[in-house]
């Protein structure tokens, strides 16, 4: 008997070990770093993720008091992490990636810390220095609650070989509207040839949604997707679809433009690598396609350096987060080269970063003002309903005033339920 | 070994209950259950019972909970005008449809392969291991070579049939590949049930069977499958319940689609607790807690039956 609960207990123990054993290492990975540590969590879990890298091994080696932690976790696991290392107080990350969508829904909840008195000691890290779309964002009721790693839009690809032969001037402008890829779409139907790839189609249809003067939210807390703009949109889609100038419902528009079978090819600058993978594609990059060239959307997010609050983070250890935001801010061409546009301007003078492709985007204060980020606190809400609404209405599954109503209604309800009190 | 010892401490707690008065509590039986105790309690235990006080409340993840009674449940239930009604009756009559169409496949195709592999044909070993293997597969795997598989423009399935059938974004076909999937993907775990019930019938009766002259179609209704009557409820029962807790599939195959006509529940309370969005964990609690009741009162149903054909 004795023997055996002597076994027993020593299961038990065992087990229980290994249980609190689970639980203390899971939180250490992320949180109880020594004290000259920078807890440092970012979702850059891609191919991306090499190149943020870079440059925190490229900071610790210029010999700083806090060195970096780069702690790379997939966004959704990441997103569900925070709310409960935030809650015990323990873990806590001292500087995180978070989108730009996200930051209002943190600041309401009161979990960020200010900005504003850490800024005086780095004057360089200031509104000038900055693409405005990416600054601005990080700018709630007269605080400092962000600072921003990189602007990244959703713009098109094209075929060069392609356009010179359907749309050889529909460049000239640069700008390619909806009618030119009409045209090249129609021309290139007899080839076997599609215009455009439906690709992701939330940005799609936001941006056009916004080319038509429409915006997800009329005051920053009423959503208004159920409009007569984003009917336009809808239709102007379905339109594309209808007339066959668009990849099948179900075709892979990806492949479709790599094996040299679609003209344009709507997608994130951040795509480059997978569209490089086509060795024989000659490819450029260009601004989303717009109705008119009166005014250019390219739909935006953005990476924000955010730090929750932290009772035990020190004043110095804060200090030693601003000298890794101001290095990043003059040393961003790692993170240019994984295709990105970084936030900071001082990049931009980089001859390397102007011969990428996606320089363009932020090249003059024109072209950064196309850069439109859909901030909302709900945009999440919005994002699901988008989601299920646009490829069924424009492939002609949902009818478009019952699949905007019902998107409408959903969000509406939503909002309601996470207000009642 | 195990008897041994439990009769030796059996003895020795009775000896000690004879030395040390009468209120004493005998705590061997507690640490032989003791470590699945401490795990069903840290795992499931308390997750449902927060569960379900969770479905009480308001509550995004991040501040308090705040308790609001039965207020999600009558917005779930009874305001017809609210998204969350028809994310209940969307949901749920889609988990049901999925319920319906691959429960009797998942019990239907494997018993026939474990009585096609009972009469021991050649390669026997090699097919029960070819059957099997798919159980062994995780959902995000299968999904994958399935979804490559039924692809419009690339898939060998189009291309051998020579049709540009879209199967993942089109009703019915939507469906039927959700039910081939997951039929392919779960038969092997009731074949080796049902194997191995199969080889414990009684050869005799089958030998008497033919003698009175009982064709093989007439043996397998009477004999086989009044024989493994018990283990084909049990798959059943264990089926449905797997069914229901449906998800994987139509995430990543169909991705709901087409106009949620495949959004199952739980993907809905996925939505809700843990979206894009800001967290409604209440509504999604209230959710998760409903389809448990089904879930319950269909296997109690079930079990209902078992009891009174035995």
């Amino acid at each position: 008997m004795r023997k055996i609960s002597v076994l027993m207990f020593s299961i038990l123990f065992v087990v229980m070990m290994a249980l609190s054993g689970c639980s203390s290492t899971s939180s250490g990975s992320g949180g109880s770093s020594s004290a000259n540590e920078i807890v440092y969590w970012n979702p850059f879990t891609g191919p991306d993720g090499k190149n943020m890298e870079q440059i925190v091994n490229e900071y610790n080696k210029t010999n700083p008091k806090f060195k970096v932690k780069n702690v790379s976790i997939k966004a959704d696991d990441m997103y569900k992490k925070i709310p409960t290392v935030v809650n015990s107080g323990k873990g806590i990350p001292d500087l995180t990636i978070v989108h730009a969508e996200r930051i209002k829904q943190f600041v309401d909840n009161d979990l960020l810390t200010k900005y504003d008195d850490k800024l005086a000691d780095h004057p360089e890290i200031k509104a000038e220095n900055y693409v405005p779309a990416g600054w601005n964002i990080g700018d709630l009721n007269g605080s400092r609650y962000s600072v921003p790693l990189d602007v990244h839009s959703f713009v098109m690809y094209y075929n060069k070989d392609l356009l010179e032969k359907y749309a050889p001037h529909a460049l000239d402008d640069n700008v390619i509207t909806f009618d030119e890829i009409k045209a090249a779409g129609e021309l290139a139907k007899k080839d076997k040839i599609i215009g455009i790839g439906i690709t992701w189609t939330r940005p799609i249809f936001l941006s056009i949604y916004n080319q038509l003067g429409g915006d997800i939210t009329s005051d920053g807390e009423t959503p208004t997707l159920n409009t007569p703009e984003a009917k336009k949109a809808l239709e102007l889609l379905k339109g594309l679809v209808d007339d066959k100038i668009t990849n099948k419902d179900g075709e892979d528009p990806g492949q479709l433009f790599k094996s040299g079978k679609a003209i344009f090819f709507p997608e994130g600058i951040w795509m480059q690598n997978s569209v490089n993978e086509a060795k024989n594609l000659k490819w450029g990059l260009t601004s989303f396609p717009q109705i008119s060239p009166d005014k250019i959307v390219n739909w935006t997010s953005s990476h924000q350096f955010v730090m929750f609050k932290d009772k035990n983070r020190s004043e110095e250890k804060t200090k030693g987060i601003m000298d890794f935001l101001d290095y990043v801010r003059e040393n961003s061409l790692p993170w240019a080269k994984a295709g990105q546009n970084p936030a900071a301007l001082a990049t931009l003078e980089n001859p390397e970063y102007q011969n990428l492709p996606q320089s363009f985007l932020v090249k003059n204060p024109e072209m950064q003002n196309t850069l439109k980020i859909f901030d909302y606190k709900y945009n999440g809400f919005v994002a699901e309903e988008v989601d299920k609404l646009v490829g069924d209405a424009i492939y002609g599954k949902l009818n478009i005033d019952k699949g905007l109503k019902s998107a409408q209604k959903a969000v509406e309800d939503k909002i309601a339920t996470n207000n009642k009190k | 070994m195990i008897n041994a010892g439990v009769n030796k401490e059996l003895k020795m707690s009775s000896g000690i209950e004879k030395h040390s008065g009468k209120n004493r509590i005998n705590f061997s039986p507690y640490l032989y259950i003791g470590p699945h105790l401490i795990l069903f309690a840290i795992f499931f235990l308390f997750p449902t019972l927060y569960g379900i006080y969770i479905s009480f409340t308001n509550w995004d993840l991040i501040g308090d909970p705040e308790f609001v009674g039965f207020a999600n449940y009558k917005e779930i239930l009874f305001n017809q005008d609210s998204t969350f009604y028809d994310q209940l009756r969307t949901g749920l009559g889609n988990t049901f449809k999925f319920v319906l169409f691959t429960v009797p496949a998942c019990i239907i195709v494997p018993l026939l392969l474990a009585a096609g592999l009972n009469t021991k044909p050649k390669g026997m070993k090699f097919f029960q291991a070819l059957f099997y293997m798919p159980t062994l597969f995780s959902v995000s795997a299968v999904m994958i070579i399935f979804s490559m598989l039924y692809s419009v423009s690339f898939g060998p399935l189009n291309h051998y049939l020579n049709v540009e059938t879209n199967w993942l974004a089109t009703q019915p076909y939507a469906w039927i590949t959700l039910v081939t999937v997951t039929v392919w993907w779960t038969i092997g775990a009731n074949m080796i049930i049902y194997q191995a019930a199969l080889n414990g019938i009684s050869k005799d009766l089958y030998e008497a069977a033919s003698m009175d002259g009982a064709n093989s179609i007439q043996r397998f209704f009477r004999i086989t499958l009044p024989s493994i009557r018990a283990q084909i409820l049990y798959t059943v029962v264990i089926t449905t319940i797997a069914q229901f807790n449906v998800y994987g599939q139509p995430l990543m195959l169909t991705k709901g689609g087409p106009t949620s006509s495949t959004t199952v529940l739980l993907m809905y309370i996925q939505e809700n607790a843990f979206g894009s969005g800001i967290s409604i964990a209440g509504i999604g609690a209230a959710l998760a807690v409903i389809l448990g009741l089904c879930i319950m009162v269909v296997s109690a149903i079930q079990f209902f039956f078992l009891r009174q054909r035995d």
